[in-house]
């Protein structure tokens, strides 16, 4: 107990991860029969500048990012047009909203064999399939933030006797801003995430997740850990750049509305 | 009857430190209680009567100048001092007679008598037959006599009322206030309301503490020789008022609210130091 | 036979009188759950056309006809049965196995600030890495059994339990601490009396996120590496070009995603009824 107090606070995060290192590093030297599953950290990096060298690595990035943007531009923007529709009008609500939390139920990923027979299984399947992931949450949360602005606002704009473009552009849209925001955040999560499985059913073009399957099929330990590893700092870069953006817009509000 | 407290505040003196500057919130406080009292301290905001109230119940520490409970020093809380806020601060997820229960989780005493507490004191504050509602259920003044029942079931030596009425619509307000004045009357517990309506600070106190602002000092101190219970009408109820009143024509300045954000030590409380 | 100005004579409310139920009828027509059926009804009517009149080519869209019968041949086999009760066991097992493990850290890293500083890091870290990232290199690892799949499904449990957990610790409102200490609380009061009991609505948010996120990985990783359970009827049926199975799968997906919510919903209501209106 005491040694863990010992180390001074700055170091203590990286207790941990060099914990792991050196285990994995030592299990290489130390183990009788080394599993074939195995691979030294060394290779891990002779990999990582292989498949820099080659190329390899940046097309697998270009790639996913290229279908991650056009999906999220696609399915962002038609779930944020969609919310917001469901969310100002009641009539379409009711029209529309029991059909949609119905099809919301499916899980995300049952919907990738349809796209594929519907779309095919190149970059446009892929395409579709990351809007819809895309769609979903941005609708939600769109329809939320629509929902819910104060009506105490907009009897305010009764009052002072506002455009109908007027209440939605001034009052409307930035008191919804922060769920839309939410609703944004969780479309990059999941597009992302539904990315990397479409890769995996459908793969053919370069994606980083395409480069894992490759690497599973022909045992390329040290290739799947680089390309998780890459994975994980576009998440990274993901989280960091929408907390960024977050900041910005809504710093009137003090505090982070971003949960997993 | 739970045995009333004496208090004596000696040259207390209480400051905030925000980021490099020192922030003097209390100078010179001197007040001597005695068992049985009842104190309305009035002031307007930023004199630092809800501080004066916090070092007195202990959830402020670190003082200058002498803060004694019948002679001994305070140090942090204790259950001879008990406080109700101005939030009720009720646990959700309780019953009415849990709630109150909370007072009780620390005391000796056997769970029958613990029972028989918590029903004496539901009683005192009128809330028979409401024993097993949830807060949520409870409209703002009885959440609030909730909130009394349980700052007194542990029988402290003085209570403490941080603005305990001001988040309530004013009929309730009067109600409670005239209730609270029955269960002083019939207790004899020493009493301290920190309050900015002056009509209350008459209507309860036997004796009302003016405070003014930057930093926060006592003005005066008026004797109420009023009988009780109070007619809020008579001529010398008013005359006192308006007496109070003029207190505070002189600093009719706006305040400037210095927004002391200070560290919320809570979540330490029950962290595990390994 | 009465003519037919005797007939436009008539009010409105004696043209009908033969008819009892037209209040009940009109009302029932203009409700709420009548529109949300005019969307879906227009789709079905869209779908029949479209099949009749060949608009697609049957592999893409197959006739309601068609996937009816699939539907009842599959049932009536007990094959939906069987794969639907494999994929609800493991996505139950590693649910629980996830939730439980996420429980259990996420309660260590709150309550201790010391696991804080040397796990929380790493966790966010891991957390960063979406769960079937995780799955090529679990395939090595483990190989292609049930093992893979419940760790999965564990994986994709463990990490909103484990966050909303540690967060709800976190936040509970300093005023609730501040009555513990007028009444002398120590460690164990406060965590039983105060801190537990106001972070259980977040933890249970968590489990909730958790469940569907479990389903989620469940339903991918059937889709890439199983050999029975819904997913794999999905597959199965996709590269047969049935496209009437994948429907059947697909419908059965969603509905136990729906009824997974559902009870975990009617659990929240027995247990938190005093949270809705409170917090």
């Amino acid at each position: 107990m005491k040694i863990l107090t010992a180390i001074p606070k700055p170091l203590r995060a990286w207790v941990l991860p060099v914990l792991l290192l050196i285990t994995w590093s030592v299990y290489g030297h130390v183990a009788d029969n080394l599993s074939p599953a195995y691979v030294s950290i060394l290779s891990v990096f002779e990999r990582a500048y292989l498949l820099l060298a080659s190329n390899e690595l940046q097309l697998a990035l270009e790639g996913s990012l290229t279908r991650l943007i056009k999906g999220l531009a696609i399915g962002a923007f038609i779930g944020f047009v969609v919310g917001g529709l469901l969310g100002a009008s009641r009539l379409l609500d009711k029209l529309f909203g029991p059909s949609f939390n119905t099809l919301k139920q499916i899980s995300l990923f049952a919907w990738i064999p349809l796209m594929s027979i519907w779309f095919g299984m190149g970059d446009t399947g892929k395409v579709v399939f990351l809007a819809m992931a895309a769609f979903f949450p941005m609708v939600v949360n769109t329809y939320e933030g629509v929902r819910s602005v104060p009506r105490e606002l907009l009897e305010v704009a009764r009052v002072t006797r506002l455009s109908r473009w007027q209440v939605i552009r001034l009052i409307v849209l930035p008191s919804a801003v922060p769920s839309i925001f939410t609703g944004f955040y969780l479309s990059i999560i999941y597009a992302w995430l539904a990315g990397i499985g479409a890769e995996y059913f459908l793969s053919s073009s370069p994606g980083v997740g395409t480069l894992l399957i490759d690497a599973q099929e022909h045992f390329l330990m040290d290739q799947i850990i680089v390309g998780v590893t890459v994975i994980g700092l576009v998440g990274l870069a993901l989280n960091a750049s929408a907390g960024r953006l977050e900041k910005s817009l809504l710093n009137w509000r003090g505090k982070s509305t971003a949960t997993y | 009857m739970s045995k009333a407290g004496h208090l004596n505040l000696n040259h207390l003196y209480k400051s905030f430190h925000v980021k490099d500057k020192t922030l003097s919130v209390l100078e010179d406080i001197n007040l001597s209680i005695n068992p049985g009292d009842f104190i309305s301290i009035v002031g307007s905001s930023g004199c630092g009567k809800s501080t004066l109230l916090r070092l007195i119940v202990g959830l402020e520490e670190d003082y200058q100048g002498d803060l004694l409970l019948n002679g001994q020093p305070i140090v942090g809380t204790s259950l001879d001092r008990g406080i109700v806020f101005q939030e009720h601060r009720l646990s959700p997820w309780l019953i009415v007679e849990k709630n109150i229960g909370l007072g009780l989780v620390n005391s000796k005493i056997s769970d029958a008598e613990k029972a028989s507490l918590i029903r004496e004191h539901i009683e005192l504050v009128g809330l028979t037959g409401f024993e097993t509602a949830y807060p949520h259920q409870l409209s703002g003044g009885m959440s609030q006599r909730v909130a009394i029942a349980r700052a007194l079931v542990n029988r402290p030596k003085v209570l403490l009322l941080d603005e305990p009425f001001g988040a309530l619509d004013a009929l309730t307000r009067s109600h409670l206030q005239q209730e609270l004045q029955k269960i002083w009357e019939k207790e004899g517990i020493t009493m301290i309301l920190v309050t900015h309506d002056v009509e209350e600070a008459v209507f309860l106190g036997n004796r009302i503490v003016v405070m003014e602002p930057r930093p926060g000092r006592i003005k005066k101190v008026i004797d109420v020789d009023l009988p009780y219970p109070r007619n809020r009408n008579s001529l010398a109820f008013n005359h006192l008022r308006e007496q109070v009143l003029a207190e505070f024509g002189e600093d009719a300045q706006g305040s400037d609210e210095t927004n002391v954000a200070l560290l919320e030590p809570g979540i330490d409380l029950w962290r595990f130091s390994w | 036979m009465t003519s037919l100005t005797d007939y436009a004579a008539k009010t409105s409310a004696e043209r009908w009188a033969w008819f009892p139920y037209k209040e009940q009828l009109w009302r029932a027509l203009r409700s709420d759950r009548a529109l949300s059926l005019i969307f879906p009804i227009a789709l079905i009517i869209l779908w029949f056309a479209a099949v009749e009149h060949q608009w697609l080519p049957e592999q893409i869209l197959p006739a309601p006809s068609l996937m009816l019968a699939t539907a009842s041949d599959v049932i009536s086999t007990g094959e939906l049965f069987y794969h639907t009760s494999i994929s609800v066991q493991r996505v139950i097992l590693g649910f629980l196995l996830g939730a439980f493990i996420g429980l259990v850290f996420g309660v260590f890293i709150g309550l201790s600030r010391l696991a804080e500083e040397y796990l929380y890091p790493t966790f966010k870290l891991f957390v960063q890495v979406p769960s079937l990232a995780w799955l090529p290199m679990l395939m090595m690892l483990v190989g292609l059994e049930e093992a893979l799949k419940i760790i999965l499904i564990a994986k994709s449990a463990f990490v909103p339990v484990a966050m909303n957990t540690f967060n709800g610790l976190r936040a509970v409102s300093n005023r609730y601490i501040e009555v513990a200490k007028v009444f002398n609380f120590n460690r164990y009061q406060l965590l039983r009396y105060v801190v537990f009991p106001s972070s259980f609505p977040p933890i249970w948010n968590g489990v909730r996120f958790g469940l569907t996120h479990a389903w989620l990985a469940l339903v991918g990783v059937e889709l890439l590496a199983s050999t029975e359970g819904l997913g794999y009827l999905i597959v199965w049926g996709r590269q047969l070009f049935q496209m009437d199975l994948v429907f059947v799968a697909v419908v059965v997906v969603g509905t136990i995603g729906y009824l997974l919510d559902k009870l975990l919903n009617h659990i929240e209501l027995k247990v938190l009824h005093w949270r809705r209106d409170s917090f």
